[in-house]
């Protein structure tokens, strides 16, 4: 693609609040690029304009000013729709179709070819992995259920840019973990990835750039690596170093003209803890019921 | 051509699924049943022996069922439908889809306009059912006044259903109009009636003023007959069902379809001009 996935230039957005009219600045004079095959963060905090800048994006609100593409087109045209796919936070859809129907109407919609619709619809509700439950009446479905056939709905007709907005909020860790999976995934697929959380944990392993906005301004962007290391500062992690051994190392840094700042245990993020223990009792539960020839 | 083909594809997808999101609400199911049962209850007053003018009463209150619910079916429903995807924010991800708003406003219009149709279809199947029991029963007892054969014409009683599918077509057009631009449900339906009402009773306006000499007067009477259209036109029941000596003529039942869809499809025009810069 020559073109970015997603270029915005001075984009502004203003709110008319009240009978007077009195303006509401959403975004203010937001410049941003995308590049193709990236998973890029939109951060911040609630009401930092993340949403509304993702509805410019997809040409749901019209902008105040400023100009936002999609692969080189207006992004308010249809033509740029084409190629997006968007999972809307918290989403609701028809309580009345089964997760199957749901994700083969927007294919229709989307003008997915009928001779693919079939494959695509499996192929989509396969990768979410809702295979199992794609039979059941939507209002059935649970949060994470949910966030995953809008997943489906959003991938069904093979859009080279997703966009999720707030895509894990309100699902359990092992539903978030899943979705993260899904997110890489689609990247190992080529496609590019536009998120917005403000669960900076979830975010930090997952995105490879992220910007921050707060009142609608974009106040950091870059790789999250970069914007996360301590650039004046390094880290040694040692294991079993007897107390001479370390007051040595101590004595080394010194005469190196280094200066030990701090001395701590690496942690575990309370996401991995509590990861690695749920998966763990799955495992043991599976072989259990192995074992015993599943009579539980 | 092909993005026409694709875009009325797209429509009447919305329209399907729209359609069965009516069908399945319970509102929709009791207004026929309740229509259905008032219809079939007009027989219950064969007591009063009125002769040949028990057709005439039958039919006057089927038609006035059919005007009365259809007018409440078509506004809650539209406006019903409409603000279902707006609060339930299902118009979010559809909209992100690569379609038109014209495309998303007309599917909405033509599965609410698919559900008046149903709802036309079984009022008129059951009362010509009526009229036909009734009308046999009464050329057994009276049948020096049927010489000419049967006083209803049944083909003409569903033209009728039709004209007033019209109507609620425009009436449904105007609802989702004022909902393009509404922020409620409430709203939009104490607003539709009004307009409901003027439409209905224009015909009034127009009488008093028709003799009026040139003056602001008849020019906003005449305004007001451009905005809003007259459904008198539509109330050609005697007309059509009976015999009478001067039948509407065919040319004349499609000039009432022509007036109908002009005005059903500028009001969705206007409603995707609101719609266009709604902020959703």
């Amino acid at each position: 693609m020559s073109h970015p996935a997603i270029q915005i230039k001075g984009l502004t957005k203003d709110f008319s609040v009240g009978m007077r009219g009195l303006k509401l600045r959403a975004v203010d004079d937001l410049h941003l690029e995308v590049g193709d095959n990236q998973i890029f963060g939109l951060l911040g905090p609630n009401g930092s304009g993340k949403s509304t800048t993702i509805k410019v994006i997809l040409g749901l609100l019209e902008a105040s000013a400023g100009e936002c593409q999609i692969y080189g087109k207006p992004s308010h045209s249809v033509a740029a729709r084409r190629s997006v796919g968007f999972l809307p936070e918290a989403p609701y859809f028809y309580r009345y179709l089964s997760g199957r129907e749901l994700v083969r109407f927007y294919a229709r919609v989307c003008g997915v070819p009928r001779a693919k619709i079939a494959s695509q619809v499996d192929e989509v509700i396969e990768l979410v992995g809702m295979t199992e439950a794609a039979h059941r009446r939507v209002g059935t479905y649970s949060k994470g259920m949910l966030q995953r056939i809008g997943l489906a709905q959003a991938l069904v007709h093979d859009p080279q840019l997703v966009i999720l907005d707030e895509p894990t909020a309100g699902v359990d860790p092992l539903g978030s973990a899943a979705i993260a999976e899904i997110i890489r995934e689609l990247k190992r697929r080529g496609k590019t990835v536009l998120l917005s959380s403000h669960l900076l944990a979830q975010i930090e392993g997952l995105c490879d750039r992220v910007a921050i906005l707060h009142r609608g301004k974009l106040v950091r962007e870059g790789r999250v690596d970069d914007l996360v290391e301590e650039k004046n500062a390094e880290s040694l992690v040692v294991e079993g170093l007897s107390a001479e051994g370390r007051a040595a190392v101590e004595q080394t840094i010194r005469e190196q003209g280094g200066q030990l700042c701090r001395v701590e245990s690496p942690r575990l993020s309370l996401d991995s803890l509590f990861l690695q223990e749920v998966e763990q009792r799955e495992t043991e539960r599976r072989e259990h019921l192995k074992t015993t020839g599943g009579a539980q | 051509m092909s993005g026409l083909i694709d875009s009325i594809s797209r429509v009447r997808l919305i329209a399907g699924n729209t359609f069965l999101e009516a069908v399945r609400q319970k509102f929709f199911n009791s207004l026929l049943l309740i229509s259905v049962a008032l219809v079939a209850s007009s027989t219950f007053f064969q007591q009063f022996d009125f002769g040949t003018g028990e057709l005439k009463f039958i039919t006057d209150f089927g038609f006035g069922a059919l005007f009365f619910f259809g007018s409440i079916l078509s506004i809650a429903a539209t406006t019903q439908l409409f603000f279902s995807e707006i609060e339930n924010r299902t118009a979010l991800t559809m909209l992100a889809k690569p379609i038109y708003k014209l495309e998303f406003l007309a599917g909405k219009f033509m599965g609410a306009h698919m559900l008046m149709l149903v709802f036309t279809s079984v009022l008129m199947l059951v009362l010509a059912g009526i009229l036909y029991w009734r009308e046999t029963v009464l050329m057994a007892r009276l049948g020096q006044e049927f010489q000419d054969g049967r006083l209803i014409a049944y083909g003409d009683l569903f033209v009728f259903g039709l004209l007033q599918w019209m109507k609620f077509g425009v009436l449904s057009a105007i609802a989702l109009f004022i909902a393009s631009f509404s922020n409620t449900n409430l709203y939009t339906v104490v607003v539709s009636f009004f307009v409901l009402i003027i439409c209905q009773l224009q015909y009034i306006a127009r009488d008093a003023y028709s003799g009026m000499e040139q003056g602001a007067g008849q020019w906003f009477v005449g305004l007001l007959g451009l905005i809003f259209p007259n459904f008198q036109l539509f109330n050609v029941g005697d007309q059509l069902v009976f015999n009478v000596e001067h039948p509407l003529s065919v040319g004349t039942v499609w000039q009432v379809v022509g007036y109908g869809v002009i005005y059903a499809v500028a009001f969705v025009l206007l409603a995707q001009l609101n719609f266009r810069k709604r902020e959703i």
